[in-house]
Order: C-alpha cells, then sequence, then structure tokens
C-alpha cells in the first residue's frame, strides 16, 4: 500500500517542463487537423458566449437578465460551460491582442493546455507514489497515446474532462491525509462538473474507495480514521461551481438541470461499427472498451499497466482480510483501478447509450498509464537491472525502449488520430479487416484540403458530408480551404462530393453515384492503404 | 540462494517479455506498410483487368473496403447496375481484385496474375441470361396513384434531385414518375438503395402511398423462362423492424402472378417466378405496392425476365 509522498520543486520543473513541451507540440502540429464536427459546435457556442461576456462589461445590467442569458446561452444547452467559457475567453484575447497565427488555435488553446496540465498531474501524482521514472514513463506513455495526442488538439472537452476527473482523484486522495485539501475536492470537482458529465460517476468511486480504506482502518484497530470531508466539499462546492459558471442555469435552474441529466441518460445513439456490425442500438458488445483499447493503445503500455496491477496487487487486498494491527494506508492502488475501471463499464453497461469512441472512456487513460509507470518501475527493480549492470542507463534505455512504439504510433497516426490502429489491429488495414470504425466527425477532410484547393483553382462548391459548415468554414478562415470553395447542402450542385467512410455512410456513396450518373471517384484519400475518403466529381 | 535465482529468473523473463512487445510493436509497423499495396501496383492492376473486361463481366473487391479503390481506377466500366446488382444474373465472368489475400470465392480461377500485392483472378460463370431489365426500362412504365375515386397518372417529370446526406434515403433521380408535389417521397423512379446489409441495390423506388395502390405497368414486357424480383426497404427504415410490412403485387395480364410481403428485416428479398409455361413471350406485367402504415416504408424492387443460357 502506498502513501503520499512529498513532491519537491523537480519535480514540478519536471511537470512543467512536461506541459509546456507537449502544449508546444500540439501547437505545432494542429494546422494539420481540419476542425472536426463537434469543435465546430463548441466554436459556434463559444462566440455566443463570448458575446455575453462582452456584454458583461459594457452593460452588466442587461447581462444578467434572463433575455440576454438566453438568447447567448441557449445553443448547445446540453454541455455545460467551462470549457465554451475558456474557448470564448482565449478567442476573446485573439480578436484583442492578436495572439495565435490563426482562429481555430484561439479556440483549441484552452484544450491543448489542460492536455499539457494533465501530463504534470500524471507526473506528479506518480512521483508522489513511485520512483521519479515511473512517472515520468506514466506521464510520456499518456502523452504517445495516438487517440489521446489528436484529442488533445481539439476545442472539445474530452482532454480537460480528463484532467479534471484526475485533478479530482488527486484533490480527493490528498485531502484523506491533509484537510487542507478539502476545499480544493470541491473546486475540482466543480470544474469537472462543469466540463462534461463524464465527472458524475466521481463521488461513486470515491464512497467506494473511501469504505474501502474505512473498513480497512477499523479491521486493523487504527483508533484516527481518514476524513469524510472531501464528500460534503464534493457535493456542496462542486454544483454550486456548475451553476455559477452555467449562466443558462440562472433561470429555471431545476427545470434546465433535469434537462441536462435527461438528455446525457437518453442520449441518442450513434452508430458505431465493430467488428464488421454497425450497431445502432444498445447493448453494444461489453467488450467494446476494451478491445478498442488493447487497439489503439499500445501493447507496450497495456502490458506494463498489467504488470504494474499484478505488481500493486497487494494494495487491492479486500477490506476484510485486513487483521488488527496491520499497516493501513490510502489505497491508490484501489482508487487507480476505480477511476480506471469505471469510465470504461460505464461504457460497456448493456443500458449505456452508443458512443463507441474511445473518448468517451478517455478518462480511464491517465490512470492505465499511472498503473504501466508502476509497471515499468516493477520490471526494472524486480529484473535488478541497475544492480546488475551497475549503471542507470540500462533502465532509462528500458523506459526509453517501452515509450517508443507509442511514440512512432502516434507519430504515424497524425492527423488520422481516430482512424489509427496499433499492429495489435494489424494497423489501419488490419482494422478495416475486422470491421472496425474507420472515422467519425468528419474530421478527414482536413487531408484533403490541398487536393481540393488545386482541383478547384478558380473555385467552386463541395458537398462536404459528415464535416459541418462551421467546420468548412474554420477551415477557410485558417487559410486550409480558399474562400471561394463553398460548401453546398445539394450534391447535384456540387462540383465535387465527399464521401467520409464508415459502414453506414454507404448511403452516400450511392446517392453520388445516382446524382452523378458514375461510380468512379475521381480521388480516393487513403491512408495505410485504406479508403478515409473518396471524392466524386460533377460530370456536368 | 536458489529461491532468489529463481526470482530473478521470472523478473529477468518479464524484463525481456515487455522489451519483446516492444520490439514487436516497433518492428511490426514498418512491416504492415510495406505490405500495402502501391499505386502502381493498382494501375498494373487496373490496366491488366481492362484490357479484358467485357460488359457482361462482373468486378468485385476483395476486402470488399477496397471497394472505392478498385472503382477509382475501373470505375467507368461499370454501370449502375454493375455497381449495385440486385441479382447474379446476366454475368459472365467475375474478376476479383484484392490484396491482403483476401478472397470472395474458394474454387480455383481460370486466370490470376498477382501485381506486387494487388491479385487479379478471374472465374468463368454462367448465371441466366437477362431478357429484360425493367429497372432500366422504367421511363417505358406508365405509373399511377390509385385511390377511391378512380386513379390519377404520375408524369413522367425531369425535376430537382435531393440533396443527398445521412439519412436521406436514395438519392431521387432528376427523371423520375412525380405522383403528388406535396408528398415529395412519392415518385418512381431507377435509384440506388442501402440494404439492411448496407450493400447497394439498383432498383425502383415505389414507396406506397397507404392502402391504395401505387401501380407501375409495363405494358409490353418481354418474358423468359423466369421473372425474378427482389425488394427491400432503405437501411435507415428498415434497421429498426419497429414498422408494418409492405405489400409488392406483381400481375402479368391481369391476372395476380405472386404478392411479395416485406417485413423489416427480410433484407434484400424476393421471389422467381416462373413464367415457362404461360405461353406468351410478352405481356402487360404491373407492380403494385402498397402498406396499411406507409410510414417510412422506403421501398424499392428490381425486376427482371430472365432465361437459362443455351450453350
Amino acid at each position: 500500500m502506498t502513501n503520499a509522498r512529498a513532491l519537491k520543486g523537480r519535480d514540478h520543473l519536471i511537470g512543467a517542463g512536461l506541459c509546456v513541451a507537449y502544449v508546444l507540440l500540439l501547437v505545432g502540429t494542429a494546422t494539420d487537423l481540419g476542425m472536426s464536427r463537434d469543435e465546430s459546435f463548441y466554436v459556434h457556442a463559444a462566440k455566443s458566449y463570448a458575446g455575453w461576456v462582452s456584454q458583461l462589461f459594457s452593460d452588466p445590467a442587461l447581462a444578467f437578465g434572463r433575455e440576454s442569458i438566453d438568447r447567448a446561452w441557449a445553443y448547445n444547452w446540453e454541455h455545460p460551460a467551462w470549457m465554451k467559457l475558456s474557448f470564448a475567453w482565449s478567442w476573446l484575447a485573439q480578436k484583442h491582442l492578436g495572439l495565435f497565427p490563426n482562429e481555430s488555435l484561439a479556440f483549441r488553446f484552452p484544450g491543448m493546455l489542460t492536455a499539457g496540465l494533465l501530463l504534470w498531474l500524471i507526473y506528479a501524482w506518480g512521483a508522489s507514489v513511485m520512483r521519479r521514472q515511473g512517472a515520468l514513463f506514466a506521464a510520456l506513455a499518456f502523452a504517445l497515446m495516438p487517440r489521446v495526442f489528436y484529442l488533445s488538439h481539439l476545442a472539445c472537452f474530452d482532454i480537460p474532462i480528463a484532467f479534471f476527473v484526475t485533478l479530482t482523484a488527486y484533490t480527493y486522495w490528498r485531502a484523506l491525509a491533509d484537510r487542507r485539501w478539502v476545499p480544493l475536492v470541491g473546486l475540482a470537482f466543480g470544474l469537472a462538473l462543469a466540463t462534461k458529465h463524464n465527472s458524475w460517476i466521481l463521488p461513486g468511486i470515491f464512497l467506494i474507495h473511501f469504505l474501502w480504506i474505512r473498513r480497512d482502518e477499523a479491521r486493523a484497530g487504527r483508533i484516527e480514521r481518514s476524513s469524510v470531508m472531501w464528500l460534503p466539499s464534493m457535493l456542496v462546492v462542486g454544483p454550486l461551481i456548475l451553476v455559477g459558471t452555467w449562466p443558462w442555469l440562472w433561470h429555471d435552474t431545476w427545470a434546465r438541470l433535469l434537462a441536462y441529466g435527461r438528455f446525457h441518460l437518453s442520449h441518442v445513439h450513434y452508430t458505431y461499427e465493430y467488428l464488421g456490425v454497425s450497431y445502432f442500438e444498445p447493448p453494444l458488445p461489453v467488450s467494446v472498451p476494451f478491445v478498442m483499447t488493447s487497439f489503439t493503445v499500445s501493447l507496450t503500455v497495456l502490458a506494463l499497466a498489467l504488470f504494474g496491477l499484478y505488481h500493486r496487487r497487494e494494495g487491492l487486498r479486500l477490506p476484510w482480510r485486513t487483521k488488527l494491527g496491520d499497516a493501513t494506508g490510502l489505497r491508490t492502488e484501489v482508487l487507480w483501478l476505480g477511476c480506471m475501471l469505471a469510465p470504461m463499464l460505464a461504457i460497456a453497461l448493456p443500458t449505456s447509450p452508443i458512443f463507441g469512441g474511445t473518448k468517451h472512456w478517455i478518462t480511464a487513460y491517465p490512470f492505465l498509464a499511472l498503473f504501466a509507470g508502476w509497471g515499468l518501475v516493477a520490471a526494472v527493480e524486480r529484473a535488478e537491472l541497475d544492480a546488475w549492470t551497475g549503471l542507470r542507463w540500462p533502465s532509462w534505455a528500458f523506459a526509453v525502449l517501452c515509450l517508443l512504439p507509442g511514440a512512432a504510433e502516434t507519430a504515424h497516426s497524425h492527423p488520422f488520430g481516430l482512424s489509427h490502429y496499433t499492429p495489435v489491429a494489424g494497423g489501419v488495414p488490419g482494422a478495416a479487416d475486422l470491421g472496425m470504425n474507420r472515422q467519425f466527425w468528419g474530421f478527414t477532410t482536413g487531408s484533403l484540403a490541398e487536393w481540393i484547393s488545386s482541383r478547384l483553382p478558380d473555385g467552386g462548391s463541395v458537398w462536404i458530408c459528415d464535416t459541418t459548415n462551421g467546420a468548412w468554414a474554420m477551415m477557410q478562415r485558417d487559410g486550409l480551404i480558399p474562400s471561394n470553395v463553398r460548401a453546398t447542402p445539394s450534391m447535384s450542385d456540387a462540383d465535387l462530393v465527399l464521401v467520409h467512410h464508415e459502414a453506414h455512410f454507404n448511403e452516400v456513396d450511392y446517392q453520388a453515384w445516382v446524382a452523378y450518373g458514375s461510380v468512379q471517384p475521381v480521388f480516393v484519400l487513403r491512408y495505410d492503404g485504406v479508403p478515409i475518403i473518396s471524392v466524386y466529381e460533377n460530370p456536368d | 540462494m536458489p529461491e532468489a535465482g529463481r526470482k530473478l529468473s521470472l523478473a529477468a523473463w518479464v524484463w525481456v517479455l515487455i522489451a519483446g512487445l516492444a520490439v514487436f510493436e516497433l518492428v511490426a509497423r514498418p512491416l504492415i506498410h510495406a505490405a500495402i499495396p502501391s499505386d502502381e501496383s493498382w494501375e498494373a492492376a487496373s490496366a491488366f483487368v481492362r484490357a479484358r473486361y467485357q460488359p457482361t463481366d462482373r468486378l468485385v473487391a476483395a476486402p470488399s473496403w477496397a471497394d472505392p479503390i478498385v472503382r477509382s481506377h475501373l470505375g467507368d466500366l461499370l454501370s449502375l447496375r454493375a455497381a449495385a446488382p440486385s441479382d447474379l444474373a446476366g454475368i459472365d465472368r467475375v474478376w476479383e481484385i484484392s490484396i491482403r489475400g483476401a478472397t470472395t470465392r474458394d474454387e480455383p480461377p481460370a486466370l490470376e496474375e498477382d501485381f506486387d500485392g494487388v491479385r487479379v483472378r478471374m472465374w468463368p460463370v454462367s448465371t441466366d441470361e437477362v431478357l429484360y431489365d425493367f429497372v432500366e426500362n422504367v421511363e417505358n412504365a406508365e405509373v399511377e396513384l390509385v385511390g377511391t375515386d378512380g386513379s390519377n397518372a404520375c408524369p413522367w417529370t425531369s425535376a430537382r434531385p435531393s440533396g443527398g446526406g445521412l439519412g436521406h434515403g436514395p438519392m431521387t433521380p432528376t427523371e423520375r414518375f412525380v405522383c403528388d408535389p406535396r408528398r415529395p417521397w412519392l415518385w418512381v423512379g431507377a435509384t440506388v438503395l442501402q440494404d439492411l446489409e448496407l450493400q447497394p441495390r439498383r432498383c425502383i423506388w415505389q414507396h406506397p402511398a397507404g392502402t391504395d395502390p401505387v401501380r407501375v405497368t409495363f405494358p409490353d414486357a418481354p418474358l423468359g423462362e423466369r421473372l425474378v424480383v427482389r425488394g427491400g426497404i432503405d437501411y435507415n427504415s428498415e434497421r429498426r423492424r419497429v414498422h408494418g410490412p409492405v405489400t409488392l403485387r406483381v400481375w402479368i395480364d391481369g391476372r395476380l402472378a405472386a404478392e411479395l410481403v416485406h417485413h423489416d428485416g427480410d433484407g434484400w428479398s424476393g421471389i422467381d417466378l416462373d413464367t415457362s409455361e404461360l405461353g406468351f413471350d410478352r405481356a402487360e406485367v404491373r407492380f403494385e405496392t402498397s402498406a396499411t402504415d406507409p410510414t417510412a416504408r422506403l421501398f424499392c424492387w428490381s425486376a427482371s425476365s430472365q432465361r437459362g443460357r443455351s450453350d
């Protein structure tokens, strides 16, 4: 069982270094990524909220009125405000100070920042309980997960919620031993609530963990018990922050909160291809999050995580096996395991709405990475690499070797992050053979921008399939797509028709055949030889 | 000490295993990449097929996900009927263009060539001859919307096609019979359906209007030994299996020859009518669709007169 070790300035220097380096890497590679479907909605929302923020400064009385709030905040009411407000602030900064080279980066930067902070946090938590080498490995292993790398670029909520969930878990864990952290649990949980609904499961995880350690303490005969003060902090401060940062809830609070809850508990089902079947209604196979994780995360990291779990199995000992006088601790292993498994199990439940994408359980991956860090430390220590050789570099070389597959896969995945599969699936072609989801969000249109520009040198129109008009407009403002190449809602009016290849999008392929009387695409964008987008050209 | 030695070897084994996994991953990526056929391979294979292709040939891609690549090279050879076959009739040879060792047939081919990762195989097949394809001749039909107060003719119209999009169903063709402009789905024409298995089917869209039939009449259609009728409902409407059935009645020279009742879940399916004993080569053939509840009944059918090969 592991208790917290105090962090030193050097630890935060390393964490900050990881954060800055990752954010710079994300900024440097963001222009390769066309805006995705969901980003375009959040950008639209952020602009609307930015207008309200501006009004708040110019005419606060009017801004607080219901009419102003409803007008600005009705759009995208189904998601809390925190990250969209961050996007709005960043965009306002861009408007007034011109901080970023293009507009999309202004919206994306807050998400990138949470990605960097998450690395810092993973390192800090890891360094609190294991050798720094393991902590550093955990942070880098997370950073070098291909889908994490893709999502870290976006003006979306997936990486931010992974950060705030991990932050809440960390503050809770600290608060168990140090009451000064108690208010921070509520603050972190509030920000998690205000980011995305993945946060709803946190009190349940913490409660199980807490009861586990309290039972432990009772059986061991400890007089001093862990404090439960984290719970009221979460339950009081958390909702206050949710409501306080989300003006939409300032009127009709209960009705709107209930509508928000209902929206996600009875969410529409996405059609999702998995092992050759397009699922469109529950139940999605229980195996989805586990198989998708094994197909998209480096096998070496997964093996290290399993080894780390095995190595730390004593920390997972059931509480009723604790005997009087036994040492007790924070049961970090139980907490991490809960935080890792709960999001995956939530998606695996037969009653859960069909989402499918790894992003929906991505909050599990920081903990997966932390277990991998433990696994690395255990492998190095048990093999006695340092003692055997008398040198330190072999253990570092081993760590680098274990990170290389993730690094290579991530480098190769860009800018096709959501289409990428690891060698366990046989790579991208192997996953296509298996009938795995090829993509979603229409994000791959960005990879066609150059081709489209050269095909339509004098401008024209494009039927953009799964890409939204907002995403297209952003690509135009970013300079990826010429302004005289417009999106059109009619295939027959378009000069070019894009078909994003997903199994259930075959319908669109067939529509293009009839519209143009031809089944021959003029271009097929491929990733590792697998069709990603077919382009048809209007013969007229 | 033996215990310590045993533990050390176990730990070393774990270390080697994990290092081995890392090496496997690092080696696997370039191997996967090396197995991807080049554009030159695709072009060479396509040129080989193109030089030998005949209009009665069929092209298939293996694995099926490679189909867009095959069509990008050879799609100009394919009619909509060839790309979206309603059945296997009218085919003399099957060309399979495959990668990654995938195959669609077990029997040995009559011809096989490999183009550095792209394999071309050909099989002669002997399927029934198509005498008359009702889908490709739909403009020769007469279409009417039957009601309690008689029937209204649906004129052949050249009109704006639908916009297209996910969940929008089959594309409305430019030329079609329009039965009721107030009900934009009430048209008849040739399109391509996405069936329950997500496969393309060249067919005649004939959405039922209710219990009164939508009627399509081919006044003088050639008949053969069989009239092969297939039908299906758009994937998005059929997959949920919540709507009522669609009835397709086939009349030959005023006599009810067959009734196909299509339930959600049936997928692309139909009947083969024996017409060899009717005693005439041509006849008026009528197709009527109806449904108790026409909601979301995006029904599409195909039919062809066929006869066995004489050779």
